[in-house]
């Protein structure tokens, strides 16, 4: 019975690939196709739903074995990694009210986008993106949650970016999918000092084998791990991210950042609990992180006026509570919270549009008190505390220079160096070099032609000829002029210009990275 | 559209006058569509309905780029369905009598080639110039020069190929004969071939561009340059904006700094309940006192990015329109061009220009949040923001402050520069030379100098364009432009080698000429006027047809029941429907306020809203109240309804306003909202019973009645009620408006109408257009109630001679256009006697209701085409009570004409609910007063919801809201798409998928004399009849002749090509509609007798 527990991930699994496979390959395509791309869905949901439903009685009445472990999925010298799911306790039940929400969404979307031009691709990436959070909260090996967690990341890009021919659609995704790499390397990094410390990536054993670690070990594994539910679950700083994921059909900010996949960052939290129990440094950092992000998200939110907006502010606080709550260990309250939070957001995000009904005659009570009175925090508030053009100043700007400087450097130095193809060089490619030619000037080319080459050899030598020859025409034909001064001072500048780039932060920081890495 | 403000006119001007001039203008472009609450259609194009149609839509193709006509592929299509033949293709070009189209163009011995046949090929066909790559596609894979075009048909193939020595090469001989006659040969390059120039082809593109040798190609380039450097900066306010102009020479957009600022102030400032915080003392200080009163928190500039930001803000005048002249001073604007400039800067983001205009304009409107906000403000703020945002691009690119002066001066030193940058970023370059473009622009952040590069770009660039590759259509002689054009004419002409052969070189090119001239404006408008006439004919010769075949043409029998509905097309359904089952029933259709326009308030309601046309300003004020107000089912509801609206503040407020309750508060709800998630998606019908049994249990209903007999008058405007002689009035109006004047039935019903529905941001768009966007049943039960007061059928038997007999009783309904459901008001009213009758009419109805139901099911997608009447009708309760349907109904889309006349004129026809039916008796109104004031209402109505579908239909991107999938709501006002976009007016998609794109015909039983009268006399249906954006005709009362208006003539008499030919006739509406999706044609239904 318990090894139905693999079906669960599997039926969303194989819905996906039919719908993609077919979809590739023109089988399903257009309104036509819609029925059966829908039945695939929601069958492959609805089944999966089931199981998880079946488990869970069973859990509750015989109670089931906390794991099942199906064998090796990887086994390279003493390298194992086994593949096993839970079938116990908490994953179980939230396996289960992801399932119900699931099956909900499933069935909301096909008569919502009946006649989108990317139904089946909607389809397709729902059903992954189920069988996606089925894996992370089932599988009782890191890697597996990874696996999980990685995939879901890669849906919820492609639904932001749904309507991709909407330029802030497919900036925001891809701003998302960025944000959540940060959390992605936390989380590899994670799995691999357990693995290195440790000697396991399963989740049942990380606490049996915890106590022999020391505890900066312990707080750099909790770190690694905490710092991915930061992203996931859009904590401080990673907040903004979250308010740019709604340019998606309903259905899916519905599922995503309301109900599911925001949450996994809780849960992860709860998979590494043996941890942070022992690293209350780092279970104080996730407290006051929490907290942060908790008045954070509730004054911002307070200014937000599109739905949407408003609705993910909310769930960002609320977030925030439950990272105080995990934080503080109060597991059983967050457990309950979790599971309420989940299950209202996505109500109140898939009733969104009907909101005009819904509050007409029930205005909202305005603010008061401390915040009504200082003006400044409203401007605060409406410009989510500058959050992103923080983030952008500090990472995001320093990054993209750095790019593009190496760029430069490899196009002016590393290039001709390498040397380029001759004929792009040399050929006559504008109808104003042949008439300049045809008159016998060469008047765009200011380098000395004296001598030619490609490539490497050729090029040096073709610059100790010119080097020689301008020195010569310079400094012994010419004798000592002006020119020696003149061309005294720009190598000064040259100098200055050079140490004051290599000051600019992002090559410092660049500096300590590299120090850092030859060091370890 | 606002004229153009002439030079002289503003230097008189001051500049403050200047501005609010400007502004006044800009009102007219912008979308009038208010709070999304109330949902109006209007004409999409308001602004320009002063032009004729056809002039308008040039005027908004020129000022936004959007065509008004739909595609021609779409229209192709419709050919292809026969929906238009080739007799409406003629006609319309005969129609147009620029065309010439009847002239001989050439004679072959084997055949006459008209214009018309050029003409009709090319509205077919598709005849324009391809580009290289794309001919070297044609003839080396597509085999262009062996088999003929897929796309010509079999008959004028076969002509082709007859008479053909060689069947074989016979295209390889044409093409060759074209290439000969052309003077072309056939050369294909490669882009890239470009940077390696053979001698060969240098000389030959010096010859061909006349490049002589002393005039050196340098001069050349730089006069282009020149040239093409002050027109751009002299079409700056015409064709954009500063940031239009910055975006195109650096590629960065200063919208995607100053959109999401912008966007989040205004709605913050308009919000009307989504947010507890709003922008503070903007009651006080205005939507741009307010703003400028947070810059000094550093709202926009908290890491001192913007280097001009300090000084502008300290700088800021306190006036909005005096902060529009200081910016438009300040970047060095000509002031002759502040208007256009203004005009270009509000359409940049016309739905929240549009939205805060409107706000500008109807003071009286006052949400829950009272800013009083004025498009100077919101153009003074984005003028500010832009310009912050502008220094510092410009700034990091050429070191220069955004001022078009000292843009102009750098430039005139760099032309090279402008050059590469406009190419670049117009996406004018092939990739090769795009990428060095860009290298460059990436590397001038590190070379100060790099002006050589730049002229070396620059002339490469220019060989580019001069060389045959630049692809410039039409304006060469290429062999892929004309000869291929000439080709496939030929081709589709039935001409064959030996054919051309025989034509001269300007025959050939004349020809294309003709195609040219044709342009595709010209050619969509010809494509509207077909599609319009061949359904205008069908439904004329359906008329015609049904000559005196319709009951009720002489009313002297009394029928059992009588049914006054809205003229709204929805209901042609219903009505034929009770007439097909219930011969003795008679319906009527009138505008759904039935005459009474008031200010109401339901039992429930916090405020009264107006039910009447938006034109109208209601100053009667009627409300609902409990009959036994102290009663304990009364204190019972008023409790519960207070627990209702709890709940709901809890649910959907809370839980966003709290932080910590709302932890609690989500523990509380978690599980109902489960079950009901899981319910809702599973059996929604059952949960909808379930949800509105409980809603019945926890707020029982209260018995109420309409307090409309006014009981004190007050001397200001606002008066309670009506008084008795109001009252009739207002019956005695309405009744002879439709012509019920005697042979009243014993029920007489009005049924109002509405439409409910889940999830849809867009509900009211569906409600009653002529209750304001809102439910119309309150009008039907009042109107119902005034009727049946003793007093008032006393006053209309002696003051205006109606005599209404005793056993007659008014009903008051009204139809669910989207669930179908019924709801009847104040039935025990009825008298006893009556009350059997009263069952077995409402009995009749809704077994009629149940066919219209399944009518409509016809045209939903996903629905089999054999179910039921009852599952048809289970169908539509369900949908309206689906979380997740996005096309509860289909609205007023299909709508295409209105009938102003007796009933009998369309009973018996089958109008596919196509049809606006409004009951007018002509014999009853030889003057014609009344038909005046019918036309003054139905037609600005009927104008406005046709044309709103219209403009949405063709283009739903631009001139409607797009698809409702990335909706969102804001401020309760309207929806955005994402968070961060422009307000989305206009209809979505999902509402005109079905709809076609027609203008209205506007039929009405009447003689021409009257109309002639009552047009001559009303400017505004002048504006709309004569413009062209409502087609009008007139039905002889008297005999079976249509006449239609033609603009500039007067009426024609139309003529029935098809006299010959019968219309079928069904037995019942279902045995026609049965099996088809599609939109059909009018038939006849046989009628019961």
């Amino acid at each position: 019975m318990e090894n139905l527990i693999v079906l669960i991930p599997l039926f969303p699994l194989l819905a996906s690939i039919c719908i993609g496979g077919l979809h590739i390959f023109s089988v399903i395509e257009g309104e036509k196709s819609e029925r059966l791309t829908a039945r695939l869905a929601n069958y492959a949901v609805g089944l999966s739903c089931l199981i998880a439903l079946l488990l869970l009685c069973q859990d509750c009445w015989l109670g089931n074995n906390a794991v099942l472990t199906l064998g090796n999925w990887l086994s390279v010298d003493d390298f194992v990694i086994k593949l096993g799911f839970f079938t116990h306790g908490f994953s179980l039940k939230l396996a289960v009210i992801f399932a119900l929400l699931l099956c909900v969404v499933t069935r909301f979307s096909v008569n919502y986008l009946h006649r989108e031009a990317g139904f089946h691709r909607f389809f397709f990436v729902l059903s992954l993106f189920a069988f996606a959070m089925f894996m992370l909260v089932l599988s009782a090996t890191a890697l597996g949650t990874f696996m999980g967690w990685e995939i879901a990341g890669l849906c919820s890009y492609l639904l932001i970016g749904y309507l991709y021919h909407r330029q802030h659609a497919t900036e925001n995704a891809t701003r998302v999918f960025i944000t959540n790499r940060i959390g992605d390397a936390g989380f590899i990094a994670g799995v691999v000092l357990c693995y290195l410390w440790l000697g396991t990536i399963n989740w049942l054993d990380i606490p049996v084998f915890i106590h022999q670690l020391s505890a900066q070990k312990l707080n750099l594994i909790a770190l690694c791990f905490v710092m991915a539910a930061m992203v996931k679950s859009a904590q401080l700083p990673f907040t903004p991210w979250l308010a740019r994921a709604m340019e998606g059909p309903t259905p899916s900010s519905a599922i995503f950042y309301g109900a599911i996949m925001i949450h996994s960052g809780v849960y992860l939290l709860f998979l590494i609990r043996p941890l942070l129990e022992l690293t209350p440094l780092i279970a104080g950092f996730v407290a006051v992180i929490g907290l942060l992000t908790a008045f954070y998200a509730y004054v911002v939110g307070l200014t937000q006026t599109d739905i949407k907006t408003s609705l993910i502010f909310a769930t960002s606080g609320q977030l925030g509570l439950l990272f105080f709550e995990c934080g503080l260990g109060f597991w059983q309250l967050a457990t309950w919270h979790l599971c309420a939070h989940i299950i209202v957001r996505a109500y109140q995000l898939l009733t969104a549009p009907s909101l005009l009904h819904n509050i007409k005659n029930t205005p909202i009570e305005g603010v008061h008190g401390f915040l009504a009175k200082h003006h400044r925090f409203y401007t605060y508030a409406t410009q989510r505390f500058w959050l992103e053009l923080i983030t952008d100043w500090l990472i995001v700007k320093p990054v993209m220079n750095l790019a593009s400087d190496l760029n430069y450097m490899d196009k002016q130095i590393i290039d001709p160096l390498m040397g380029s193809p001759a004929p792009t060089i040399h050929a006559i490619s504008s109808l104003a070099q042949a008439q300049e030619r045809n008159i016998g000037a060469h008047l765009d080319s200011t380098e000395d032609t004296f001598a030619q080459g490609s490539g490497l050899a050729g090029k040096l030598t073709q610059w100790t000829a010119s080097i020689l020859n301008w020195f010569e025409s310079h400094f012994i034909l010419h004798g000592a002029s002006d020119d020696v001064f003149h061309y005294g001072r720009r190598l000064g500048h040259i100098a200055n210009q050079t140490e004051l780039a290599l000051l600019r932060p992002r090559y410092l920081v660049t500096f300590i990275f590299i120090t850092l890495l030859v060091a370890m | 559209m606002s004229a153009p403000l002439k030079p002289s006119h503003s230097n008189r001007m001051s500049p403050r006058e200047l501005i609010s001039d400007a502004l006044a203008h800009i009102d007219h472009l912008l979308p009038a569509q208010g709070p999304i609450l109330n949902f109006v259609h209007h004409n999409t194009i308001h602004g320009f309905q002063h032009l004729p149609f056809d002039d308008a839509l040039a005027e908004v193709e020129k000022l936004t780029g959007i065509t008004g006509y739909l595609p021609e592929q779409t229209m192709r299509q419709y050919y292809e369905k026969g929906r238009i033949t080739d007799t409406d293709i003629f006609a319309a070009l005969a129609a147009n009598k620029t065309l010439h189209c009847e002239e001989v163009f050439c004679a072959l011995p084997s055949q006459i080639i008209y214009r018309k046949t050029v003409y009709r090929l090319a509205l077919l066909f598709d005849f324009s110039a391809i580009t290289s790559s794309q001919l070297v596609w044609q003839t080396q894979t597509l085999n262009a020069l062996n088999s003929a075009q897929s796309d010509v048909p079999k008959a004028v193939c076969d002509r082709l190929f007859s008479n053909v020595a060689k069947p074989d090469s016979a295209l390889f001989d044409l093409w060759e004969v074209i290439l000969a006659k052309l003077h072309l040969s056939n050369t294909l390059l490669h882009s890239e071939d470009l940077l390696n120039l053979t001698s060969t082809q240098i000389d030959a593109w010096f010859a061909q561009n006349q490049v002589e040798a002393n005039n050196k190609v340098r001069n050349a380039w730089s006069t282009q340059a020149n040239d093409l450097f002050t027109q751009h900066f002299l079409s700056l306010g015409d064709a954009y904006t500063l940031r239009g102009l910055v975006n195109q020479l650096t590629g960065v957009d200063c919208l995607q700094f100053v959109q999401p600022q912008l966007i989040r102030l205004c709605a913050s400032a308009l919000d009307e309940g989504i947010a507890s915080w709003s922008l503070p003392e903007r009651h006080q200080l205005g939507l741009f006192g307010a703003w400028r009163a947070m810059l000094s928190y550093g709202f926009h500039d908290a890491l001192g990015q913007l280097p001009t930001a300090k000084q502008i803000i300290d700088e800021l005048p306190e006036n909005a329109i005096d902060t529009i002249i200081y910016h438009l001073s300040a970047q060095h604007i000509p002031q002759e061009k502040w208007a256009d400039y203004l005009k270009r800067l509000a359409l940049e983001l016309p739905g929240w220009a549009g939205m805060i205009n409107w706000r500008e304009h109807h003071r009286e409107y006052s949400p829950a949040n009272d800013v009083k906000p004025t498009l100077a403000d919101f153009l003074a703020i984005r003028l500010t923001l832009d310009r912050l945002w502008l220094d510092k691009i410009c700034r990091e690119t050429w070191h220069v402050d955004a001022r078009l002066d000292k843009l102009q001066a750098y430039f005139e030193r760099n032309i090279a520069e402008f050059d590469i940058r406009y190419q670049l970023y117009n996406g004018h370059l092939p990739e090769y030379l795009s990428h060095q473009a860009e290298e460059l622009m990436q590397f001038s952040h590190y070379k100060k100098t790099l002006t050589p590069k730049f002229q070396q770009l620059a002339d490469v660039i220019w060989t580019w364009q001069h060389s045959p590759l630049a692809e410039k259509q039409a304006s060469t002689d290429a062999v892929y432009t004309i000869a291929w054009r000439a080709f496939r004419l030929c081709q589709h002409l039935g001409l064959n080698a030996a054919s051309v052969n025989l034509l001269s070189e300007t025959q050939l090119r004349e020809m294309l000429y003709l195609l040219d001239e044709f342009t595709q404006t010209e050619r969509q408008k010809i494509w509207l006027v077909a599609y319009e006439w061949h359904y205008r004919a069908q439904i004329f010769h359906c008329l015609t047809e049904n000559y005196l075949r319709g009951r009720w043409y002489q009313r002297n029998t009394r029928p059992t029941a009588q049914m006054i509905f809205c003229m709204d097309e929805r209901e042609e359904s219903f009505r034929r429907h009770i007439e097909e089952l219930n011969p003795e029933f008679e319906t009527f259709g009138a505008a759904g306020f039935f005459g009474v326009a008031m200010q109401y308030k339901s039992v429930d309601a916090k405020k009264f809203t107006p039910l009447c046309p938006v034109t109208v300003t209601p100053t009667h004020f009627v409300y609902e109240r409990e009959d036994s107000p102290f009663s304990l089912s009364s204190i019972a509801h008023q409790k519960g309804d207070i627990r209702y609206k709890k709940y709901h503040y809890l649910q959907h407020q809370s839980v966003r306003r709290y932080l910590f309750c709302s932890a609690l508060i989500m523990a509380l709800l978690a599980p109902f909202n489960l079950i009901e998630l899981v319910a809702r998606s599973i059996m929604p019908r059952m949960t909808k019973k379930i949800t509105s049994l409980l809603h019945q249990i926890l707020v029982p209903n209260v018995s109420t009645t309409l307090h409309i007999t006014a009981t004190r008058v007050n001397s200001n405007e606002q008066v309670m009620g009506f008084t008795d002689d109001e009252q009739a009035l207002r019956v005695a109006n309405f009744l002879k408006t439709i012509g019920l004047t005697s042979q009243f039935a014993p029920i007489v019903c009005f049924i109002g109408h509405g439409s409910t529905s889940q999830n849809n941001p867009h509900e009211s768009a569906h409600d009653c257009g002529a209750c304001g966007g809102k439910q119309g049943g309150a009008n039907a039960r009042a109107i119902a109630a005034m009727a049946n007061r003793l007093e008032i059928r006393e006053l209309l038997r002696d003051k205006f001679e109606i005599v209404i007999p005793d056993d007659c009783w008014f009903v008051g309904a009204q139809h669910d256009t989207c669930s179908d459901d019924m709801s009847w008001y104040d039935t025990s009213a009825i008298p006893q006697n009556m009350q059997a009758l009263y069952e077995n009419f409402k009995t009749a109805l809704l077994k009629a209701r149940d066919s219209a139901s399944h009518e409509r099911c016809r045209r939903l997608r996903n629905l089999q085409n054999s179910i039921s009447h009852q599952e048809a009708r289970e169908h539509v309760k369900e949908r309206s009570a689906d979380l997740s349907q996005v096309r509860p109904e289909f609205g007023h889309a299909t709508n295409a004409f209105a009938v102003v006349g007796r009933r009998a004129l369309t009973q018996g026809a089958f109008f596919d609910r196509r049809a606006f039916l409004i009951s007018y008796d002509p014999t009853q109104d030889l003057d014609g007063k009344i038909l005046e004031g019918i036309l003054l209402a139905v037609g600005p109505v009927g104008a406005g919801i046709n044309l709103e579908y219209y403009f949405s239909t063709v283009n739903n991107e631009r001139f409607g809201c797009g698809t409702k999938i990335p909706h969102n709501i804001t401020g309760l006002f309207a929806v955005m798409e994402g968070s961060n976009s422009d307000l989305r007016t206009g209809l979505p998609k999902q509402m005109i998928e079905i709809h076609e794109a027609m203008r209205l015909q506007l039929i009405v039983e009447a003689k021409t004399c009257v109309l002639e009268q009552i047009y001559a006399r009303q400017p505004s249906l002048i504006e709309l009849i004569g413009g062209g954006w409502v087609h009008l005709s007139a039905k002889d009362p008297d005999s079976n002749a249509i006449f239609m208006f033609e603009r500039g003539v007067g009426f024609v008499r139309w003529e029935n090509d098809n006299a010959t030919h019968a219309l079928p006739m069904y037995e019942t509406s279902p045995d026609y509609y049965r099996n088809h999706r599609e939109s059909l044609s009018p038939v006849l239904i046989a009628q019961p007798h």
